[in-house]
Parts: structure tokens; C-alpha cells; sequence
């Protein structure tokens, strides 16, 4: 849940990052690798500069932990936020708090080079102790899947792996490119996505999410697209609504089994289309919701689900 | 006649308080973030009072699924919230005192929160393993409370609850701030929970509410005139004959008894077990008689608008129902008391 809120307040300052983003359009050039080091520019519109490849870094975000890995520089992390939990063995590297409860002493022990964090994770206070301890740091912001490649590049600069990252961005980008939406009969089809049992109020994903962009991608219209990020929804709408398909990530509340059981069972929703016909969709919550590279894997599964076969190359 | 019209409700203010409480009632089951006109509302609830079988319609899903059993929940909430604040401030002759007061809600709320953190996460999700925890720890608060209470001062005195609640209150805040530190991300969604929902009301929730609001609830009605009594003072209400110290027992298991329920299905709702006693006493005046069926009703009333505001009035998102409770009942208790100084 604290996601969701962090969520919204990322999409309230949406104005802000998107001013901001003038700055990421060098993140697309070659590598500068100028006599001062390796120059990079992030997504806050920061320019930061390396003496060398960082060996020792701390990263607060789980998506940019999975970042590291996916590009082979997992054995820099020094330090993890403490929800960063994928691949398994980040759970060996060392955790530190992260979010609101960032703690700059406990970073700063670590003594990394270099700290990778999100964009609404700390204040600016934190961010200069920081600074003022000698250490660099590098904010992702994806708001988008296309600024994932941008996380994805300014990482793979940081850690001196810039082609694994152009290959990274490239497999992205192909499995997204398989993904196009196949005419049917009718018109869109919509569908909904649940980020919260019914027991604890009822969270939908709406625009502006990477559920809804992945929805878009691949013909289906967001059921909820009138609702801005992630938000608590009447029960009745849903009813209204009444989705073709419907998507829900049990987060940890239970396993996939037992979310859809307690899904077709509530009062009333065995009434709805989609339940009628089977469409659900329990799915990992982190795959599908991290601005990571499993995010494409997570989309070509969406995709098998809504049209029953693999996308095709 | 007249004096017995004085003291007790009489049957024309039940009347009349019943009938705004139908009235309200029936205004929310009709409203709502889907507009269903009032004729399809009426004949929905009509088939359905009859037995004969639902459609399959939008119409049908949306009264009997959602609003139904959500307006009933919350309506017996509300009325549960009140009384007991309306019990407990005239019990420990504190106008800050509610249900919440000896700390079994805080108790509850911690049972909630192990459930979700001892990864009883297979049962959680069918409503029975979260609800039943709270309820648990509910019951087991209580004791401890009352047992504490008892063997440090025999006579139960007013302070001595009040006192208890408090250190009850921050003892399992405590152990549920450290669950919560350990726990991660998912414990964490329950914080939400604990500030009260009542999306997820269902008929059975309704009925143990019900269960519960009979049991505890004609227990605190029926002490009326002893809670008259403590309002002169304790030691007035023993030298006419009353048992103090039984009556307190009765009372405080009635309300823990109640607001464990109350918060095991509904989160703790802030707000209600405070102003509303007041707001009703600002009407009907101090009797208990009157005081406690009255506070009923009107936190039904109270607390089923506030959630028809937190229904639509940002349609199709909702508002956590302790915003609007908040929000709605300081205003109103302002407004009433301004204008009762004045009118003196």
C-alpha cells in the first residue's frame, strides 16, 4: 500500500518530472567517457561524473536492484532498500531502509560510491548528506515503460556495461514489438485490474500505470482508464463496469490459488462476465508493477492470457 | 404520563427517530456511484423481501451485493460506536471517554495485524482468520484490562480504567509498530485497515454485528438508570443502593464485548464514540434513559451518511470512511454546541 501512495504522488508531480525529462534526451547518446570519467546525466536532470565503473553501490528501488542483476553488475551492491527482494540473491546483500523511513547514516556506513534511488524516495535534505559524504547519487524515475530503457542505460553506464544494457533494452524491445493488439469480433475489450483484495477496499489500477500501458499494447482498454494512477473504488462500479477480464495481483496478501477463490466467491461477482467466463488473471505484483526488465516478460504473459497463444515474432 | 415522557423515550420519539433512521436508510441503499433509479431500487428489494429469485441484472447485483449489506453493516456500526461512547462517557463521568477508551479496540487491531504477519496468509483473504483474530485478542485484552485494573485497585475506580486503557492502548501500538517494522510491505496495508473500511461488508459481518449489538448492546440499555446515577457521582450512585462495582464490570464487558466486534469488522472508525453521545445529549439531555436509545439511532444515521458522502462524492474512487466521520462530526458538534450556548 505504500506503493500506491508513493505512486500518486509521483503521478501528482507528474508536471515536474515531465519538465524534468528535457534533460534525460542526452541519456540516449553514446557513452561520454570524457579524461574526468564517465559522465552521466539521470532522470532527475542531474549530472553526475564517475572517476571509474561504481564497484560499490547501494540501490533503494526493487526495480533498479533488478536492473543491476539483469545486467550481470549484481556483486556492486553493497547495500539493498529493504523491499528490493528479486532475484533471491539480493536477499544475501546487506538491507537499509528506504521510502520515508531513509536513514543517510546507515547508507553512508556502507561507504558506496555510488547510490541509485527513485525520484520521490527522499528528501532533498537526504540527498545532500549524501552528497556531502563523498558519495554520488543517481535518480531513476520511470514513468513509462520507454523511461525504463532510459533507467536501463544510465545504470549500465554507471557500472561500466553498456553493451549488456544495449542488449537488455534490445530483447525489451522486441518482446514489447511482438505485442500488438489482434482484431476480434466486437468492439475493445476491457478489462480491470485489482492491486487490493475487496477485504481492504478495493484498488484498481487506472491510467497512467504500466498495467494500463501494457493493457493498451495489447487492445484492450483499461476498464478503470478515468482513474488516475492507482485508486480505492465503489464495489458497484465494478459491477457497472463489468469487465471481459480481470487481472489482480494478490501483492502478498495469498497465494494465486487462493486469491481467485476468494475472488469468484465474494457476494454477487459470480454475476460478472468475466467470472462467467473464467477470464482471471492472478498474476505476480511485482513483475507487472516494477518498471524492471521482467515487466516484458510480465506483458507477453498478459498477452497469452487475453488471446490464449504467444505473441508472434 | 408526563414525567414518564421525561424520563424514558417515549413512543413517539422511538417513532420518530426510527423513521429518519429508515428514511436515511433507504436514501443510501438507493444512492450511489451507479445511479439506479428509485422504482428499480424498490422492486429489487421488493422480489427480494419476498423471496422470489434475483436477476441477473446490474440493478440486482449492486443492492443485494453491495448496498445492502453494507448499509445494514455500517448502520449497526454506527449504532454500536455510539452507545458505547455514549456508556463509557456517562460510566467514567469523562466527556473525552469512548468504546476506544479501555483500549480493546487497540488489542483488536494488534490481533489483526499478527494474523496478516504470521503468514496465516491461506485463511486471510476468506475474512474469517483476520476477523476472528481481532475478535481473539479482543476478549483477551478485556481480561487482561480488567484483571490488571482489579488487582491494583479493588475498587475499580474511574481512574484506574481510564489509566489501563491508556497503557493498554500504547502497549499494543507498540507490539504492532514493532510487527510492522519487521513484517515489510504487507503488514503494512493493514495500517489502512486499522483506520476503518467498510467496503467488504458482507451479510455475514452484518449478522454478527447484529449478534452482538442484541447481546452487548440490551446489556447497556438495561444499566440506564444506575450510568443516571454515576452521573451525580460514584459515591451517590452506592449510597442509593446501586453495586458499583458490578454494574462497572457489566458495563465495561458489554462495551469491550461490542467494540471488539465493531472493530474486527470494520476497522476503528474514529470520531463516532465521541461526538455523537455528545451531539445527542445536546439534544435529548443528559438522561440515560433517552440518552442511550437516542445515541442508537442517530449514530446509525450519522454514520450511514458519512459513508454514502465517502461513497460518491469522489465517484467512482472512495474516501476512507474516517476522513468524512472526522471531517463531517467536528463541524456538527461545533455547530450544535454554538447555537445550544446561545440559545441559554
Amino acid at each position: 500500500m505504500r506503493n500506491f501512495l508513493k505512486r500518486n504522488s509521483i503521478l501528482a508531480l507528474i508536471l515536474a518530472s515531465a519538465f524534468m525529462f528535457s534533460g534525460c534526451a542526452n541519456g540516449d547518446g553514446p557513452p561520454v567517457e570524457s579524461a574526468n570519467g564517465i559522465e552521466i546525466t539521470d532522470m532527475a536532470g542531474q549530472t553526475i561524473i564517475l572517476e571509474k565503473p561504481a564497484d560499490r553501490i547501494v540501490a533503494l528501488t526493487a526495480s533498479d536492484c533488478e536492473i543491476l542483476y539483469a545486467l550481470d553488475a549484481g556483486d556492486t551492491l553493497v547495500g539493498r532498500g529493504e523491499y528490493c527482494d528479486y532475484p533471491e540473491q539480493i536477499l544475501e546483500v546487506k538491507p537499509v531502509k528506504s521510502g520515508s523511513d531513509t536513514n543517510v547514516e546507515q547508507i553512508i556506513a556502507l561507504q558506496p560510491q555510488l547510490v541509485i534511488m527513485g525520484n520521490m524516495d527522499q528528501t532533498q535534505q537526504q540527498i545532500d548528506a549524501i552528497k556531502s559524504a563523498g558519495i554520488q547519487v543517481l535518480i531513476t524515475d520511470p514513468q513509462k515503460i520507454e523511461d525504463i530503457y532510459v533507467a536501463i542505460e544510465i545504470i549500465g553506464k554507471a557500472v561500466g556495461k553498456n553493451d549488456e544494457a544495449r542488449k537488455l533494452i534490445e530483447e525489451m524491445r522486441s518482446t514489447f514489438d511482438q505485442i500488438k493488439p489482434i482484431d476480434g469480433d466486437g468492439g475493445r475489450k476491457t478489462v480491470y485490474f485489482e492491486v487490493s483484495p475487496l477485504e481492504y477496499g478495493l484498488w484498481v489500477a487506472g491510467a497512467n500505470t504500466f498495467m494500463d500501458e501494457i493493457a493498451e499494447m495489447t487492445g484492450l482498454e483499461n476498464a478503470f482508464s478515468d482513474v488516475s494512477g492507482w485508486g480505492q473504488v465503489s464495489q458497484e462500479q465494478v459491477f457497472e463496469r463489468d469487465p471481459d477480464y480481470i487481472v489482480a495481483v494478490p501483492m502478498s496478501y495469498a497465494s494465486e490459488l487462493d486469491y481467485k477463490q476468494e475472488l469468484v466467491n465474494r457476494e454477487g461477482w459470480q454475476n460478472l462476465k468475466a467470472v462467467k467466463n473464467d477470464a482471471i488473471y492472478i498474476t505476480d505484483s511485482d513483475a507487472i508493477t516494477r518498471p524492471g526488465p521482467r515487466i516484458a516478460k510480465a506483458a507477453k504473459d498478459f498477452y497469452s492470457f487475453v488471446y490464449g497463444k504467444q505473441p508472434e515474432q | 404520563m408526563i414525567k414518564n415522557n421525561r424520563d424514558s423515550f417515549s413512543k413517539t420519539e422511538y417513532l420518530l427517530f426510527a423513521v429518519v433512521a429508515v428514511a436515511v436508510f433507504l436514501l443510501c441503499i438507493s444512492v450511489g456511484s451507479v445511479n439506479i433509479p428509485l422504482r428499480e431500487t424498490l422492486s429489487v428489494i421488493l422480489r427480494a423481501v419476498f423471496n422470489m429469485p434475483a436477476e441477473e441484472s446490474l440493478s440486482d447485483s449492486v443492492i443485494l451485493f453491495v448496498r445492502l449489506p453494507r448499509v445494514i453493516c455500517v448502520a449497526l456500526e454506527g449504532a454500536s460506536l455510539a452507545l458505547c461512547g455514549a456508556a463509557m462517557q456517562g460510566l467514567l463521568q469523562n466527556p473525552l471517554a469512548d468504546g476506544t477508551t479501555i483500549g480493546v479496540s487497540s488489542g483488536a487491531a494488534l490481533g489483526a495485524v499478527l494474523a496478516i504477519a504470521i503468514g496465516a496468509n491461506t485463511s486471510i483473504l476468506s475474512g474469517i482468520s483476520t476477523v476472528a483474530m481481532a475478535m481473539t485478542f479482543a476478549f483477551l485484552s478485556l481480561i487482561l484490562i480488567l484483571t490488571l485494573a482489579y488487582k491494583l485497585d479493588f475498587s475499580l475506580s474511574t481512574y484506574t480504567i481510564i489509566l489501563m486503557g491508556v497503557i493498554f492502548s500504547m502497549f499494543s501500538n507498540s507490539i504492532v509498530s514493532f510487527i510492522t517494522t519487521f513484517a515489510g510491505e504487507k503488514v503494512k496495508t493493514i495500517v489502512f485497515w486499522t483506520m476503518g473500511s467498510m467496503a467488504g461488508s458482507s451479510y455475514g459481518n452484518a449478522l454478527l454485528l447484529f449478534g452482538a449489538l442484541l447481546l452487548f448492546g440490551t446489556v447497556i440499555l438495561a444499566h440506564a438508570r444506575e450510568l443516571n446515577a454515576f452521573a451525580i457521582g460514584e459515591n451517590n450512585a452506592r449510597h442509593i443502593g446501586v453495586n458499583v462495582k458490578r454494574v462497572k464490570f457489566m458495563i465495561l464487558i458489554a462495551v469491550a464485548g461490542l467494540i471488539g466486534v465493531s472493530v474486527s469488522v470494520a476497522g476503528t472508525i474514529g470520531f463516532v464514540g465521541l461526538v455523537i453521545p455528545h451531539i445527542t445529549r445536546m439534544l435529548v439531555g443528559p438522561n440515560h434513559k433517552k440518552l442511550l436509545p437516542a445515541a442508537l439511532f442517530l449514530g446509525a444515521i450519522f454514520l450511514m451518511l458519512a459513508d454514502l458522502i465517502s461513497r460518491v462524492a469522489l465517484s467512482p474512487l472512495e474516501l476512507p470512511i474516517g476522513v468524512i466521520t472526522s471531517f463531517v462530526g467536528s463541524i456538527v458538534f461545533v455547530y450544535i454546541f454554538y447555537f445550544k450556548r446561545k440559545g441559554r
